[in-house]
């Protein structure tokens, strides 16, 4: 597997991946992730790349986590948010990163909320990409850092069965995880609100299971999206309070699942909403876990991208 | 426990689609048996000679006004009453009650009384917007469980598609289904009957039926295309029938119509005024000429009434300013027959079916509405011969607004049995 030749410039998508090359990176970020728990754990395998983080959009945990992990490989790091450029001045986004190019940056990690927008970029921009998420299209290494955290959970990636439940639609995390976890050979089957669940979700292989008390019965794992107060808002479902009641993950549910099963959540958790706040933390409960992984999957993504050149 | 036998009536079987000399016997709140002969000196004995003996009707469009107790008296009382003189056992009421059936609390509170009152069943539909205002989706789950069987903005229309289509795609999680009153009001605005030669020479402003039609005709796309369960009440026009004939296979729609549309035309206007002012309007001869084909062939499967009281005042007032609606709840099974069996277009089984069976299924209970061992004992005995006439005077309603005062009819409910128990006997209420 090591020895695998790094065919990808950039990281746009879990769809441009093949298997084997998930599986590489998998490897990889598992030796990080074991490596994480010790100290010190500063790496100089990057030292002397620069990192540039362009988020349009806000975030805290995938922002800090690449910038994290690129501190610990070893290389630089700057933070470059919309409030403090010269986009909000109304500066032409291909420009500003044009700008960037000049300044003779190695990588660009990029959030915008436009879908596509990290391929526009990687057609003319002279350094790496990674996607940290587009739109409501793919946030790969969310995907991978999802894989990650089963893979050591269960020992393996797939065979498993796997229920998402919540805003299908308009959730990034929700299509690259889908893609990744069928490309591995599981099964993967999505519930939640039908005004939020896309029929065409059937067409990169999952299934629809209506109500999600039936579609969360008999899966390895269940794994929550977050749900926004805007979806209500735009009518999708009518309150927080009938999405708790029907959607989210309470003791009610818990009777129905398996004894073995592991609850997945991308983060932040709205507690109360998708899931009644005692469970965030119970001992089946992934999601710090996640976080972690988090950190080792983009290390493993920094190290591959830059080691390929 | 008490029985009740029904001896020597004509047995309605709408599941079979025959009539039948049977007799039937119910105990507590079951039908126990159906059979030649059945003796038993111990119950109470109806004999239906010369009575069609068939499941309780089932109405679902119905109005209550309010749901508290005012001046007027008790609006649900009186309107429970209406529907146990008119054999109705069972009826959904539409939402815009005074406060409006959108929040569970109202939907539980109005289960809660009318159990507390027990006469007939009474199945709430709950609001499909917040306040029925076309703004904001309700929260259909909670209302389900609160005991909404179905959802309506009855009175208006939603006329936000995108919020149509999402509340009819949100629903299908709940299986329940969507009555809408397909009215375009930017086409209606203030109109006050149907645009036609009345409106014209009354110089009153017309509805068109493009107003009902464009409407019908983009929900049933919205409803195929969603694959929910769409019924359309109170359909009034020939192309409203055309195009649920075209759509009757290809989506889960069904249709109700009233006995006024089909007994009345414009031309009502004329002569019994503001009691005929109704929405939608009484339409032209072909309209209700389509509407009866469409019943014969079986494109409107349901036969409601939209009782719409009106108490006091509210139409007595000037032409553009009364309320709209006609009160009917009591007659409503005999009208029918008037249009329908008198006219041939239907037999006493074919109208039963539409009243009984038909509906519950279309509310999703295909177990209820038909008379059968084991069945809940809701029965309706109607005299199908004996012609009275219709009297406002001795309406149950609070609503007298009624244009077919006067008329001779027959086919009127003589006993009605809700859960085993005889709340109408001979065409009067027995107190419970």
């Amino acid at each position: 597997m090591n020895d695998l030749k790094w065919a990808h410039r950039h990281l746009l998508g879990i769809s441009d991946l093949s298997k084997e090359e998930i599986f590489y990176l998998l490897e990889k970020a598992n030796d990080f992730r074991n490596f994480l728990e010790k100290s010190p754990k500063r790496l100089a395998n990057l030292k002397g790349y620069f990192l540039v983080n362009l988020f349009f959009e806000p975030s805290t945990r995938t922002r800090v986590s690449f910038e994290i992990a690129a501190k610990l490989l070893g290389m630089e790091v700057i933070n470059f948010s919309t409030s403090l450029s010269s986009v909000q001045k109304g500066e032409n986004l291909r420009d500003t990163v044009l700008t960037l190019s000049q300044m003779k940056v190695d990588i660009l990690v990029v959030r915008h909320r436009e879908s596509g927008l990290p391929l526009y970029f990687a057609g003319f921009l002279p350094f790496h990409i990674v996607n940290a998420g587009d739109g409501i299209r793919e946030h790969p290494t969310q995907a991978l850092l999802d894989l990650l955290t089963i893979k050591r959970q269960f020992g393996k990636v797939s065979g498993l069965r796997v229920a998402i439940v919540g805003d299908i639609t308009h959730s990034r995390v929700a299509r690259s995880l889908c893609v990744g976890l069928v490309k591995l050979g599981n099964s993967v089957v999505v519930s939640g609100p039908i005004t939020l669940v896309p029929r065409s979700i059937e067409e990169v292989g999952a299934e629809i299971v209506f109500p999600v008390e039936r579609a969360v019965q008999d899966v390895d794992i269940v794994y929550l999206l977050r749900i926004q107060r805007e979806r209500q808002e735009a009518g999708y479902f009518p309150s927080l309070k009938e999405y708790s009641i029907f959607y989210g993950f309470d003791s009610k549910v818990m009777q129905l699942v398996r004894k073995s099963f592991v609850l997945m959540h991308p983060g932040p958790v709205n507690r109360g909403v998708e899931i009644a706040s005692e469970l965030v933390e119970a001992p089946f409960s992934l999601i710090q876990e996640q976080v972690t992984c988090g950190l080792a999957v983009r290390m493993a993504v920094l190290d591959t991208l830059i080691g390929s050149d | 426990m008490k029985r009740i036998l029904i001896k020597r009536g004509t047995l309605v079987l709408v599941d079979k689609g025959v009539l039948a000399d049977r007799d039937l016997l119910i105990e507590g709140n079951r039908i126990v048996r159906i059979d030649r002969g059945i003796q038993d000196p111990q119950a109470y004995v109806i004999d239906a000679s010369g009575f069609l003996v068939g499941p309780g009707l089932v109405n679902m469009h119905v109005h209550f006004r309010e749901l508290e107790n005012s001046a007027g008296g008790d609006g649900l009382l009186a309107e429970m009453r209406a529907a146990l003189k008119g054999g109705f056992t069972t009826i959904v009421v539409m939402p815009n009650t005074n406060p409006p059936l959108d929040e569970p609390l109202v939907v539980r509170y109005l289960g809660y009384r009318c159990r507390e009152i027990g006469l007939v069943n009474v199945y709430p539909a709950g609001a499909i917007t917040r306040g029925l205002e076309g703004q904001k989706m309700s929260e259909i789950g909670l209302l389900k469980q609160a005991g909404a069987v179905a959802f309506s903005d009855d009175g208006k229309s939603v006329m936000d598609s995108h919020l149509l289509y999402l509340a009819l795609m949100y629903a299908k999680y709940f299986d329940v289904p969507f009555i809408l009153h397909e009215e375009d009001i930017s086409v209606s605005g203030e109109g006050q009957i149907h645009e036609g030669a009345v409106a014209f020479r009354r110089g009153l402003k017309g509805i068109p039926r493009v107003a009902e039609d464009s409407l019908i005709a983009r929900d049933l796309v919205i409803g195929y295309y969603t694959g929910a369960r769409v019924h359309f009440t109170h359909v009034s026009t020939y192309f409203a029938v055309e195009l649920l004939r075209w759509f009757r296979d290809k989506a889960l729609i069904s249709a109700d119509v009233t006995p006024h549309h089909l007994l009345l035309t414009e031309e009502a206007v004329d002569r019994e005024g503001v009691f005929a002012k109704v929405k939608p309007p009484l339409r032209e001869k072909r309209d209700v000429e389509a509407l009866k084909e469409g019943i014969r062939d079986g494109v409107i499967t349901v036969l409601a009434s939209d009782h719409a009281p009106h108490k006091g005042k509210s139409k007595e007032m000037v032409f553009s300013e009364a309320a709209f609606g006609i009160s009917n709840l009591e007659i409503a099974f005999p009208l029918y027959v008037k249009a329908l069996v008198d006219e041939g277009v239907l037999d006493w089984v074919g109208l039963w079916k539409r009243m009984s069976l038909n509906p519950m299924q279309v509310l999703g209970m295909p177990e209820k509405g038909f008379l059968a061992e084991g069945a809940e004992a809701d029965v309706t005995v109607v005299d199908p011969e004996t012609e009275w006439e219709v009297n406002i005077e001795n309406f149950e309603s609070q609503g007298r607004n009624c244009p077919f005062n006067g008329w001779s009819l027959r086919g009127w409910p003589v006993y009605t049995i809700v859960g085993g128990k005889i709340l109408m006997r001979e065409r009067s209420i027995l107190e419970p």
